[in-house]
């Protein structure tokens, strides 16, 4: 394939990706590319992710989903050959652009990660990280805050009387949940999650997609999976994406049962990725 | 409360933070480098101090003269006999803990299973970890004696050992490759209790001479070097142990499939592959042993002549390491007389040599990385 | 090669590798069996009761209600030494002067050997020398002194060119028929009553000071220097080496710089460590002066410098043994850079940093080459924490070297060296141990 006809199609798809839903957008990304030195990882990407709803990015290993979902809360800085060209909006402000303090950012835009992160402390110290950091040391409202964020990461009943136990005591699950509440202890605005049941059994996965189901009332959720009936289970949106570009975005529903481009039916038919 | 935070920094806070983190990140730099450049002040303290030396006396004499009065009317500066003192036991040093050494490590690695190499390991980090006066110590008050007093009997059971199992190889090859030749089967019987009662006769007359040879004193070069030697063990182990784990089990295991033995596996793949690393371990212990002090003060004999003949080990010798910490407490370095410079100008020439020789053990182990594709 | 031959040779060359390990093993043994048996009598041994008189005058230690009834008991037995002696002397004054002169020099030696295994003879002045104040404290060395009361001993250079021969000749047949005669048989048989050997636990070998250059006392100033000089040196390189770890690892972008800078650091441990003293002597001492002369300072600094790419290194790889997860997640909840280090990255990677530090604090500890013209002197005492700024101090390393090659009675106090020996070798074995187990329970931490 030449460069000209790649660029015609990015084109093509980026229209496509645009026109959605009508609700009211809480991220937007703006012919937005990443690159890794001088591999572009994401092409041109244009997307609006809804307020409060369950976005889910499927697409084979390598196609981007993951490294687009860190540039929303800007997790590639940490690579030093990442930089980002396009615009990402939020409240407003591009995020790549001037005087933008990553820190707060980093505060209104929780994550999950692949695999369960919890730092060796006590399951409290976990929880309260985030909070400490924001300056928060009265030890009642830390308390209220941790049992408030367990709870709603659907947790607290199993830890609430071993708090001060090291957290990497837990099982694979149950360590998820708890990096759930360490996210959702900053109260952010959005939640990305990358591949978070990747690393579970069928039964934790289950917890952690009823979990999903229950916080779509409060947060904006952008989920990365590589399991389509994941993303068909839990997710109200849909974004397929391949070889860095997003190749369709649309309603779950829709995508999955008639998707508009030939590329996205190969993908969910199983015929390639 | 967080939430109407905005993304939006304030010009001046943004300089701010930049300024903090730039200023952080500065310190930080500052810090660091200050321990890194520290080599550059002791090249420059030791060679600002060096250089009077050279200026005063030249460099004929201290390279070329064997004549070493530093304290004499006139001084004489000849460092000939120090510097060949120094390569004899260094070269000593390597003849004992490089065979041993790569054996040891072969053996880490490719041959005892994991629980005995969990005992071993600890063996090797005492061995490192033991102060270098013990070492000195041990090898003054223990070793110098015993062999002052039983010379023969421990040059001979020396040879016995170190002989023993080199000849017992080399009668196995040697045997198999002549049984080849005959293609009889019948003289194989005959032809390894030849070789063997060669092999021993050899060692026996060898050992038998050593074991009349009387070692006027203890503290001589061979002391030295044998503790050299098991000093940079761990050194040329654990640094040849790593390579020769880094070549990886495929390497071994496609070699093992087409039916070559596990000595056979090591000795034509394994060491192939790794054999810059064993390289650098070998650069490594010449180092340590090159570098050491207090052995070479304590047990060496200090004479600074060459002993006659040139590699008779039996004899007192002289470093530089141990010229520079016995010398210095008489040099008047208050006068800045030669006296005091002439040990600048050896350190600087371990100095220069462990430099040279430590960006060698570097450059060899960064291209053996890049040819083994670092995966 | 026949299939029997190659695995013949397979197993030769197990076998070769097999007796490295076992010569290194053996050899481990062969260097570590005299330093602990012989470095375990400075401890524990036999002490005569001149012992327990040392022990009592010198360091107010030991039963002052016993003692003195035992010391009558051994003056009991001593008495009738003099008086042959005495005896003796007075027959000499009836020789002819021909045998008068040549027993006298022959007696002079006996009356010698004595004093040196008893002490000074009751009603002498008290000897200046604290050394010649006390009989042989140590039954060991009794014996051995005994045996120079009971032979005579000569060296005999008949034999051209060969070395000398000792040849030993029994007192008792010197003076056969004199009156000196029964002295001999007396003083072998006697030696228990006289010296009073009893089993003794000198544990305060570590804390006592050293008295008339280590013939008495303990090691506690030799000790107490090497601490200092330790601690000293970890207070210095510690936060630098941990710094430029963090810098390295976290700060640092990969590239010309970084490469420039782990250059030096591998320069700087393959610097030979004399140099490092004379670089120490050079610097601290001569151009910026941080004291008049050697003391612990300049020492220290100068150690720190020695350990400090050991220290770099060791708390590069804990800190790179972190898993980058515990970063992301600590970023990704708005913490700063700083904070990400210093609340999770600095906490997590702990354990390894110690044992970096551990096994550092080992070395420092047994180094000698840089602190022999920075810091170590051959005799003092214990210093305050405040003089170490501009004070010499005695250090195991150190004299373990003076007292075994410059010391004016060698032989005489082989059972100090030992001590020391033993003493310094435990203090590097105790760190590296902990160091070893620590590592394990990292490993074993990672692992599950």
């Amino acid at each position: 394939m030449t460069e000209e006809i790649t660029m015609k199609k990015i084109d093509a798809f980026a229209e496509r990706g645009n026109e959605i839903t009508g609700h009211e957008t809480h991220v937007e990304a703006k012919n937005f590319s990443l690159f890794y030195g001088n591999f572009e990882a994401v092409r041109k990407v244009n997307m609006q992710i809804p307020k409060r709803k369950v976005t889910a990015m499927i697409g084979p290993s390598g196609c981007g989903k993951s490294t687009l979902l860190r540039a929303i809360n800007r997790m590639n800085d940490l690579i030093p050959s990442a930089h980002a060209k396009g615009e990402m909006i939020f409240d407003g402000h591009n995020i790549y652009g001037k005087n933008i303090d990553v820190v707060t950012l980093r505060a209104r835009v929780g994550m999950v990660f692949q695999k369960p992160n919890v730092f060796p402390k006590s399951i409290f110290d976990n929880v309260a990280y985030g909070p400490r950091l924001q300056g928060m040391r009265n030890r009642q409202k830390l308390n209220e805050t941790v049992e408030q964020s367990l709870r709603r990461a659907a947790i607290w009943d199993e830890v609430k009387d071993r708090l001060s136990a090291n957290a990497l005591g837990m099982s694979g699950g149950q360590q998820q949940r708890l990096c759930i509440a360490r996210a959702l202890a900053i109260q952010p605005e959005i939640l990305l999650m990358d591949e978070p049941t990747s690393a579970l059994d069928p039964k934790a996965t289950a917890k952690i997609e009823d979990l999903i189901g229950v916080l779509r009332e409060n947060y904006t959720l952008v989920i990365v999976t590589h399991n389509m009936q994941q993303a068909a289970r839990v997710s109200d949106l849909t974004a397929f994406m391949y070889e860095g570009v997003l190749v369709e975005f649309g309603k779950t529903k829709q995508l999955f049962t008639n998707p508009k481009n030939p590329q996205t039916e190969n993908y969910i038919t199983g015929r390639f990725g | 409360m967080q939430k109407s935070s905005s993304l939006i920094m304030s010009n001046a806070t943004g300089q701010r933070q930049r300024m903090g983190a730039l200023l952080g990140q500065g310190f930080l730099l500052f810090i660091t480098s200050l321990s890194t450049f520290a080599v550059f002040f002791i090249f420059y303290f030791i060679l600002k101090d060096a250089i009077p030396f050279f200026k005063l006396e030249g460099f004929k004499e201290f390279f070329t003269s064997t004549a070493w009065f530093p304290s004499g009317e006139p001084a004489e500066f000849g460092a000939l006999p120090i510097f060949i003192g120094t390569g004899l036991v260094t070269l000593g040093a390597v003849v004992v803990a490089v065979p041993l050494g790569i054996a040891a490590a072969i053996c880490l690695s490719d041959l005892l299973p994991f629980n005995v190499r969990q005992i071993v390991k600890p063996v090797i980090e005492i061995l490192a970890a033991i102060p270098s006066v013990a070492y000195g110590f041990f090898a003054l008050v223990v070793f110098a004696p015993l062999l002052q007093n039983h010379g023969g009997a421990i040059l001979s059971a020396g040879t016995w050992m170190i002989l023993g199992p080199i000849l017992a190889l080399l009668v196995v090859v040697l045997g198999d490759l002549i049984n080849e030749k005959l293609e009889s089967k019948k003289t194989g019987w005959v032809v390894f209790p030849i070789l063997g009662g060669l092999a021993l006769f050899t060692i026996h007359s060898l050992a038998s001479r050593l074991a009349g040879v009387e070692i006027s004193s203890g503290t001589n070069a061979l002391n030295v070097a044998v503790i050299l030697g098991i000093m940079a063990l761990p050194t040329v182990v654990s640094v040849s142990e790593d390579a020769l784990q880094a070549a990886g089990r495929e390497l071994r295991e496609g070699s093992y499939a087409l039916g070559a033995t596990r000595a056979e596996t090591i000795i034509k793949t394994v060491i192939p592959a790794s054999v810059s690393g064993i390289l650098a371990a070998v650069i490594l212990g010449v180092m340590r042993a090159i570098g050491e002090t207090m052995v070479v003060w304590m047990a060496s004999g200090n004479a600074a002549r060459i002993p006659d003949p040139w590699h008779n080990m039996l004899q007192p010798i002289r470093t530089l390491t141990a010229t520079i910490a016995g010398d210095m407490g008489e040099a008047d370095h208050v006068t800045g007389s030669s006296r005091y410079h002439v040990l600048f100008a050896m350190a600087f020439c371990l100095l220069a040599f462990s430099f040279v020789m430590n960006l060698a053990s570097e450059l060899i182990v960064k291209r053996s990385r890049k040819k083994l594709g670092k995966s | 090669m026949t299939l029997e031959t190659r695995k013949l040779l397979d197993k030769a060359f197990s076998g070769l590798g097999l007796i490295a390990i076992g010569m290194m093993a053996a050899a481990l043994l062969l260097i570590l069996t005299p330093i602990l048996w012989r470095g375990s009598k400075a401890f524990i041994f036999k002490g005569t009761i001149e012992h327990r008189r040392v022990m009592l005058e010198e360091f107010d230690r030991g039963n002052t209600d016993r003692f003195p009834a035992e010391m009558e008991k051994a003056k009991a037995a001593r008495e009738p030494i003099y008086q042959i002696l005495a005896d003796f002397k007075a027959e000499m004054k009836t020789m002819e002067r021909s045998t008068r002169g040549e027993y006298k020099s022959a007696y002079r030696e006996v009356e010698q050997a004595i004093t040196v295994l008893l002490g000074p003879a009751p009603g002498e002045r008290t000897p200046v020398l604290m050394r010649q104040r006390y009989g042989q404290m140590r039954w060991d060395r009794t014996q051995i002194k005994l045996h120079e009361v009971l032979f005579s001993e000569e060296w005999d250079y008949s034999i051209p060119g060969a070395m000398g021969v000792l040849v030993e000749t029994p007192r008792i047949e010197q003076f056969a028929g004199t009156k000196l005669e029964p002295l001999f048989h007396y003083m072998e048989e006697h030696i228990d009553e006289m010296m009073r050997p009893k089993t003794t636990f000198y544990w305060q070998f570590i804390t006592d000071k050293s008295k008339d250059s280590h013939i008495f006392g303990g090691i506690w100033p030799e000790v107490l220097g090497t601490l200092y000089l330790t601690l000293g040196a970890m207070l210095f390189a510690i936060p630098m080496g941990v710094i430029a770890a963090i810098y390295l690892c976290e700060y640092a972008k990969e590239g010309r710089v970084v490469s420039f800078l782990r250059i030096c650091i591998s320069t700087l441990a393959g610097v030979p460590s004399i140099v490092f003293g004379l670089f120490g002597l050079a610097f601290f001492l001569n151009t910026i002066h941080v004291s008049d002369s050697k003391s612990v300072l300049a020492g220290s600094l100068t150690l720190s410098l020695l350990i400090l790419p050991t220290l770099i290194r060791s708390a590069e790889e804990a800190i790179l043994a972190v898993p980058r997860t515990y970063k992301e997640a600590a970023l990704s909840l708005g913490a700063g850079r700083w904070h990400t280090i210093l609340t999770v990255i600095l906490p997590a990677s702990l354990p390894g940093i110690l044992t970096g530090i551990v096994i550092s604090m080992g070395r420092a500890a047994g180094e000698t080459a840089p602190i022999i013209f920075t810091a170590a002197v051959s005799v003092g005492a214990p210093l305050k924490i405040w003089e170490t700024l501009n004070q010499p101090t005695p250090a195991l390393p150190w004299n373990i070297y003076n007292l075994c090659t410059e010391h004016e009675a060698v032989d005489e106090i082989r059972h100090v060296q030992y001590g020391m020996v033993l003493t310094l070798v435990v203090i590097v074995l105790l760190l590296n141990m902990a160091a070893i187990l620590m590592r394990a329970r990292i490993s074993k931490k990672l692992r599950g």
